[in-house]
């Protein structure tokens, strides 16, 4: 058995142990409070149990291990429902990034290791009502004051921000040079005096994400991390981190055995749906592309142990299977017919067709839309020319509103 | 189980697309759509020549003793140059079924000539749209078999052919040669497919299964042509998605690349996600070989891959515009490869159905 299969082994065993207290189960009706506290217990039991900051170095706090490792342990947990996603983006990217460029390295190690344990939460503010997508194009902006930073703006889309203790957040320093070229990027602390958070209500009746606005916040020059004007690269530099991370080809929504399940259940003229061609077609599709997703996966993981880049064509996952889920997710629905009309908003997005369906929308825009990843795909996989950029080149200032 | 190729399959794929890049011509292939009943010789005489015809069959009878995997990387390669003989895959389905019957006299008989090329085979098994028929038509009676297969692929010329039938209300896989047996060439819209009607008439053939194990084993000798097959589908998706990148990045209107609009781009990134998934259900499918749920992975790949060809077939089309349609540019070779890939071994119908049956457990 491989050193990673050990590894696999040993956090299976240790999340089997914890899923009667902290799994899906033991989750169903709580609020997201008091899910939020079961999620800072959970965490800290996985970071006394050795399986906090796996891939992150011993000297910051973490278990000195391999991306694969941290992989494996992360396709593990995600079968279990563990309260785990109020700490994913705080932990995937503000750290490592405060870990990387943060040159207080006390105040580092010190806040490491209070995220390893749940006890403080980091968000990620890039995003504005500007721009989403675009990201240079955004408009927080700070100017110098005294010998830090004054800081006025808006960001948007920012998740969990109203459970964080810190943040890591682009701002405008120079708007007269090319967009991207006039940002710095700093962390803050959400509890400064300015801040304020405003939780956005979604669609599907929760609320994990936020606008936070900024009124004359004082930043001291020691939050800045990276060179001023060298934001764009830091923003990056923070997209590059986690490149290859667990998937799910089910896209984040509920397996095909449990489509299945319900097929075999309910009837469609009298007869077992399951019988019917159109479910049939759709339920060998979906295995065939889902099987597909987790052959690249499975590949991209082999290729790291070789040492090797995995290929381009995990860029696919998201794309390909979030919106195939939405699609499903509908069709399941109407398998259920007036059965499936009654609807928990707090069901889980894993078990339940109604949450998965009204909820995918959000996975197919968040950490970058179908198009801009068809965008991607096709300029940088496949060399196609780049959209015609009229701002390209243009200082901020003078981009046509 | 999935994969990386190691360093001999990745050989394998490098110079069986060298070697059909230097032979291959599309002129050629064009005269041979207006032909009936004419194999493209020079594709055969290379896969002779290169030892792909014994890539599969066990060193003991004169093969190379590989497997699935690396033929399906020159399929995938005669798949991308759209190369025009049947019998590389039906060679393998015969071979697989002569290791699958255990009947070592006919093993000796027919696995070296397989071997060698000195044979080629047909797979007589689909009669109407049905590719393995509950109850064939053509029917074994004191060693003999009567009645027609319509429209086999290679039947025009193959020396000896796997058939499906049925004697005495039992399915039947047997084996026949096909010297006296009439032929009636299909005029086809891909005619190098060498599809005819074959008659049988008191034609002696022998019997390599019977009942249940008979369906086992067809089964098994389709899912892995399916496999083989769908890695040449892969092959001309891939070329596909190639031949429309670089048509994009050229082409030029109101002033930019089509490439740069994304009506354009994003189909093509579109193209690109079904090559990639197409080819990874591939990879999983031929290391599956022997393995429990190999069936679900050749369905896997045969959905998949179908879906891929076909679709960039469509696409490369539309993405060229009026020149995408001429007979000369010859993108029409890839759209009736697609579709005579996607009707042999099984449509998509049929597997789908097939994945549908083993993922509740009922029996194929």
């Amino acid at each position: 058995m491989s050193e990673i299969e050990t590894f696999r082994d040993k956090a299976r065993a240790f999340l089997e142990k914890m899923a009667p207290k902290y799994g899906r189960d033991a989750r169903v009706g709580n609020t997201v409070e008091q899910d939020l506290a079961l999620g800072r217990e959970y965490m800290a039991a996985r970071y006394d149990a050795g399986f906090g900051g796996i891939n992150w170095s011993p000297e910051v706090g973490g278990q000195g291990l391999s991306n694969m490792h941290k992989i494996a342990f992360d396709a593990e947990e995600m079968q279990f429902g563990m309260p785990v996603q109020f700490f994913g983006i705080s932990l995937g990217m503000p750290v490592p990034i405060l870990i990387n460029y943060c040159q207080d390295k006390a105040f580092v190690k010190e806040r490491v290791r209070k995220a390893l344990r749940g006890e403080e939460i980091w968000c990620q503010m890039f995003s504005e009502p500007s721009g989403g997508s675009d990201l240079a194009a955004l408009r927080t902006r700070v100017e110098p004051d005294g010998n830090g930073w004054k800081m006025n703006g808006q960001k948007i889309w920012t998740s969990w921000a109203q459970y964080c203790d810190y943040g890591v957040i682009v701002t405008r320093s120079d708007p007269t040079v090319e967009k991207h070229k006039g940002l710095t990027y700093f962390w803050i602390d959400m509890k400064s005096p300015g801040v304020e958070v405003r939780p956005i209500k979604l669609a599907g009746g929760d609320s994990h994400v936020n606008e936070v606005f900024f009124d004359d916040v004082r930043l001291e020059d020691e939050q800045r991390l990276g060179a001023v004007g060298g934001g764009f690269g830091v923003a990056l530099h923070t997209l590059m981190i986690e490149r290859y991370i667990a998937t799910d080809s089910a896209g984040f929504g509920p397996h095909l055995d449990e489509f299945v399940k319900l097929a075999l259940e309910v009837e469609i003229n009298g007869k077992p749906a399951i019988e019917d061609g159109r479910i049939r077609s759709a339920i060998a599709r979906n295995h065939a592309m889902r099987a597909g997703l987790d052959s690249i996966t499975k590949r991209a993981f082999l290729m790291m142990q070789a040492g090797m880049q995995p290929g381009p064509e995990g860029s696919l996952q998201k794309l390909v299977a979030v919106r195939s889920r939405q699609k499903l997710s509908e069709l399941a629905m109407d398998l259920k017919g007036n059965a499936g009309f009654a609807f928990d908003p707090h069901a889980f997005v894993k078990t339940d067709w109604g949450t998965s369906w009204l909820n995918a929308p959000t996975g197919r825009i968040a950490g970058g839309s179908d198009e801009v990843l068809l965008n991607t795909i096709a300029e940088k996989v496949l060399g196609l020319p780049q959209d015609h950029r009229p701002d390209k080149g243009v200082p901020f200032n003078q981009i046509p509103a | 189980m999935s994969i990386l190729y190691d360093e001999g399959q990745q050989a394998i794929a490098t110079e069986s697309r060298r070697v059909l890049d230097a032979r291959m011509a599309k002129d050629r292939l064009l005269a041979l759509l207006e032909q009936v009943g004419l194999a493209d010789q020079p594709f055969w005489d290379t896969a002779v020549e290169q030892g792909w015809t014994a890539l599969a069959i066990p060193e003991a009878f004169g093969g190379l003793g590989l497997g699935l995997v690396e033929l399906g990387l020159v399929a995938q390669a005669a798949g991308a140059a759209t190369s025009g003989a049947p019998f590389l895959t039906s060679g393998y389905g015969l071979s697989s079924a002569l290791i699958g019957s255990g009947n070592s006299a006919l093993q000796q008989a027919w696995l070296p000539r397989l071997a060698s090329g000195e044979v080629t085979a047909a797979i007589a098994f689909a009669e109407g749209n049905a590719i393995l028929p509950a109850q064939p038509a053509v029917a074994l009676t004191g060693g003999k078999l009567n009645g027609t297969k319509p429209a086999v692929v290679g039947a025009s010329s193959a020396d000896v052919a796997l058939v499906w039938a049925s004697a005495g209300g039992q399915p039947v896989l047997t084996l026949a040669e096909l010297a006296a047996v009439e032929r009636r060439a299909v005029s086809s819209y891909d005619n190098t497919r060498l599809h005819a009607d074959l008659t049988f008439k008191d034609t002696p053939a022998q019997v390599l299964a019977e009942g249940a194990a008979a369906r086992a084993l067809a089964l098994d000798v389709l899912a892995r042509m399916a496999v083989v097959t769908a890695h040449e589908q892969v092959g001309g998706a891939e070329a596909l998605l190639h031949i429309a990148r670089d048509y994009a990045i050229t082409r030029k209107a109101f002033g930019q690349p089509i490439g740069a609009f994304q009506s354009i781009k994003h189909r093509i990134a579109e193209m690109y996600g079904l090559v990639e998934i197409a080819r990874a259900n591939c990879i999983h499918a031929a290391a599956s070989e022997d393995q429990p749920g190999f069936l679900i992975a050749a369905a896997d790949a045969r959905i998949s891959a179908t879906e891929a060809y076909d679709t960039n077939a469509r696409d490369c089309m539309q993405i060229h515009g009026g020149i995408g349609v001429t007979w000369e540019l010859g993108l029409h070779l890839h759209m009736r490869r697609a579709r005579s890939l996607a009707a042999e071994q099984g449509n998509l119908l049929f597997w789908e159905d097939l994945l549908v049956n083993q993922l509740t457990g009922e029996a194929a």
